[in-house]
């Protein structure tokens, strides 16, 4: 089975290489000043004289569609970009260039590039969100002789959707802490599982009020043991939440202390879960602020 | 004092369901509220009030202004999501039994398909700086981002209490696209499912399957309660409104009440339940129709048990035997459920619930004199009983 | 100059400010927005503008050449890239040679800034007569 995205590439790909695209100015000194200039390369090779030479690493500069440029029709990276923009893929990044120089260009010479797709890769998950990695080959000619070539590849993502590994700061959905419940929170920094107690009564989620309605209490907190069973549990597949890799195991787990708390069971095989399962807190720090409770496995 | 048979639904409308309208979220809201008006035989100058979800869109003055509605005496809102569908009406009836409005329009209208998706991780429900993002704050963080996953939690707590399975769930999804299959408006029309492909779906929260989920839909659905009296002058066959309860139970949470000791319950609705009993003084078995709001499979099952049509834990055998088929013991969604028909929020139940005792449904219960109808589960609810005139 | 395996470039400090993010992007003929307008930047899910890759090309070549000479012929340049540059940072290249043959050596470069791995490349190079 392939996907239309999957479909799409095949047949760009199997287009072959676009027609040449020529370059809006031949070489010249001007361009090459300005780049210079911006990059702060004093190479004297590229400096106005008999023997000047343009940058190689401007080869791509010459064929850029510029600033009110549109893509050729028979260029397969455009067609790709246009049915991944399609399928909500709408970010663009660049993540490799790998440009081989046959010789250096001189002021005068005007290039033509020519593009082919050499392949779709995904829908792969990154820390920018779901996409797919697009290499295309190009390759530029003076006349018939070619004197340069580059596989490009961009990431073209879906924003947003970024998951990475769980202590990915961005991509977490953070907690909104209250006046009541910030003590759970600063345990967590410090690797304690705090449950807050009102004279002998435990209580998680903690809250303002104790059972009794006795407004003069004040309330306190326990550190938890950390040790206790699955009392119930999923396991998630989809969509993708942010800062989780699917499939993740949520557990609703009874404490020794009798009240349930809710964490990420890490590192389980979904097949080992199951009701009853002993687990001990774990702690996944996500930046000086944020540390999300958890729970493993208990050997 | 009693609600009771005090107020009616004399008009329904709706849009066409679909997975992107095209169009405004107003656009939809005035389109099903025209067309409820006109069902009802009135104009929008009748209209003096409006109900609907603190979750909808579209502010009363827009859904006025749109239809040239020229003044209101009285807006509300019911919040907590799916829960307030059948409060809505309850809000609308007590405006009606109470003098406070004439004619009042509950709706709900939304691209929640082509939109804001309810099934993705919404970042906002994390973040909101109220007591409910605090209570966020101990689930959202750690994965349980989602409503089928909130779900899927309590899900295998019933399954291993009750020794339940996945077909258990499944079996209310096969009647629900049975029933959607022969509607025409249901966007499952023509596709019904077996046991072996419900099975065969993929995984969206392991205990549940994708075709335990209910769909995503655009569309808007709107009722129009008045008074029972002015309902019996107006074109179409009223439908009393002879019990409304809304009800949220102890250790109260949205979608996450995990902390009560019970947790393979839906305790919230049999507060709902036994109000209902008690305002209609009818018996489970006085119930033609139930209309239960099937956003998730096993809450189906459970609510069941809340409402007393069969023992606690004995959903699963109740569903076996063909109960819930059209011509079973309690014939369910015939218009195909939120799995079937469309997710509006459970406003198309409702107008399901009318159509029955009109006799206009397409799947139509032979002689349905009373319609048990509910909103959304796993959190504040709400619940109808009506009744044919 | 006399190459050896090991030998260690002297690092270049690059400034991204805005004025060079924006004026090598224009330089390079790169009209995307993400690296002119911060605005836009920022709605497609960026901190800021951030440098272009036609820009990390650029700058590894100047790298290399700087330490290399005006003599040395770049053959090719393969980049690849981790973090983004955003405006404001401070992009700090270090390589090393990681291969020679003859008149031919291979450099391997790294690009740092605050977030991390900007940049990882290597860059072949031929110097007349410069192999050892």
């Amino acid at each position: 089975m392939s996907t239309p995205i999957e479909e799409a590439a095949r047949r760009i790909a199997a287009q072959g290489e676009s027609r040449p695209r020529l370059a809006r100015d031949p070489v010249n000194q001007a361009m090459i000043n300005n780049w210079v200039e911006a990059m702060g390369d004093a190479n004297p090779r590229y400096a106005p004289g008999e023997d000047t030479v343009a940058p190689p690493a401007m080869i791509q500069a010459w064929t850029m569609p510029g600033l009110h440029g549109q893509r050729a029709g028979d260029d397969p990276l455009g067609a790709m970009m246009s049915i991944l923009d399609d399928a909500g893929y709408t970010s663009v990044v660049a993540t490799n260039s790998e440009q081989n120089y046959h010789r250096y260009l001189r002021p005068g010479e005007h290039v033509s590039a020519t593009n082919r797709l050499e392949s779709v890769a995904g829908p792969k998950r990154t820390a920018l969100g779901e996409g797919w990695f697009v290499t295309t080959r190009t390759t530029w000619y003076v006349g018939d002789e070619v004197v340069a070539d580059m596989l490009f590849r961009v990431l073209k993502f879906r924003p947003g959707g970024g998951t990475t590994a769980a202590a990915e700061p961005a991509a977490v959905l953070r907690p909104v802490i209250s006046k009541d419940t910030e003590f759970f929170w600063e345990g967590t920094r410090l690797g304690e599982l705090r449950i807050q107690r009102w004279g002998d009564t435990l209580r998680h989620p903690p809250g303002p009020m104790p059972p009794d309605g006795d407004l003069d209490a004040k309330p306190g907190w326990v550190v938890a043991r950390g040790t206790g069973t699955v009392y119930s549990y999923l396991v998630h597949h989809h969509p993708q939440v942010p800062g989780k890799r699917t499939p993740f195991v949520v557990a609703l787990v009874e404490l020794d202390e009798g009240v349930r708390v809710l964490g990420e069971l890490l590192d389980a095989s979904p097949d080992e879960v199951h009701i009853g399962l002993p687990v001990e807190a774990a702690f996944v720090r996500v930046d000086d602020e944020l540390t999300l409770p958890a729970w493993k496995v208990r050997a | 004092m009693t609600l009771s048979g005090k107020a009616a639904i004399a008009g329904i409308g709706a849009t066409e369901f679909s997975k992107d309208s095209g169009r405004s979220e107003l656009r939809l809201a005035a389109e099903c509220v025209s067309a409820a008006v006109r069902d009802a035989g009135l104009t929008p100058s009748d209209v003096d009030g409006l109900v609907t979800f603190t979750m909808d869109g579209n502010a009363e003055i827009a859904v006025a202004r749109e239809l040239g509605i020229p003044e209101l005496s009285f807006f509300s809102r019911i919040h907590y999501g799916g829960g307030a569908a059948a409060a809505t009406v309850q809000q609308a009836a007590m405006a009606v039994a109470t003098g406070m409005a004439d004619v009042v329009v509950a709706y709900r209208a939304f691209n929640e398909r082509s939109g804001m998706r309810f099934g993705q991780v919404s970042s906002a429900a994390a973040h909101q700086v109220n007591t409910s993002g605090v209570d966020n704050s101990f689930h959202y963080p750690m994965g349980l981002a989602t409503p089928a996953a909130t779900v899927a939690l309590v899900a295998q707590r019933y399954l291993h209490t009750y020794g339940a399975t996945s077909e258990d769930f499944g079996r209310v999804a096969v009647v629900d696209r049975k029933h959607a299959a022969t509607n025409p408006d249901a966007w499952f029309h023509g596709k019904p499912i077996t046991l072996a492909e419900h099975q065969a779906s993929r995984w969206v929260a392991e205990p549940l399957h994708l075709l335990d989920c209910c769909q995503e839909s655009d569309g808007g659905v709107a009722l129009v309660v008045t008074s029972a009296e002015r309902a019996r002058d107006l074109p179409n066959p009223p439908a009393l409104i002879t019990a409304a309860a809304q009800g949220s139970g102890p250790g109260q949470y949205i979608m996450t009440s995990y902390y009560r000791d019970d947790l393979a319950a839906l305790p919230e609705m049999g507060v709902v339940g036994g109000q209902l009993w008690r305002q209609s003084g009818l018996a489970r078995s006085d119930i033609d129709v139930a209309v239960l709001y099937d956003h998730f499979t096993p809450y189906v099952l459970m609510q069941l048990e809340e409402l007393g049509f069969c023992g606690r834990g004995e959903a699963k055998d109740f569903v076996r035997d063909g109960a819930l088929e059209l011509d079973g013991a309690l014939p369910l969604n015939p218009h195909g459920g939120q799995l079937g028909e469309a997710y509006i929020h459970g406003m198309n139940g409702i107008a399901e619930a009318v159509r029955q005792l009109r006799g206009t449904a397409v799947n139509q219960v032979g002689g349905a004199a009373n319609v048990l109808v509910t909103a959304g589960t796993g959190v504040p609810t709400s619940g109808l009983i009506l009744t044919a005139a | 100059m006399s190459i050896t395996v090991g030998t260690e470039l002297p690092p270049l400090t690059i400034e991204a400010t805005p004025t060079f993010v924006i004026s090598t992007a224009l330089a390079t003929r790169d009209f995307q927005d993400v690296h002119h307008d911060r605005d836009s930047a920022v709605a497609r899910g960026s901190k800021d503008i951030f440098l272009n890759i036609l820009t990390d090309t650029g700058l590894v070549q100047r790298f290399v050449t700087d330490w290399a000479g005006p003599e040395a012929f770049v053959r090719s340049i393969r980049i690849r890239l981790g973090v983004p540059c955003y405006a404001g940072d401070t992009l700090t290249f270090t390589g090393r040679v990681t291969a020679c043959e003859g008149d031919d050596a291979e450099i391997t470069v790294t690009a740092t800034d605050s977030l991390g791995e900007h940049v990882t490349g290597t860059v072949r190079i031929t110097l007349p007569g410069g192999g050892s």
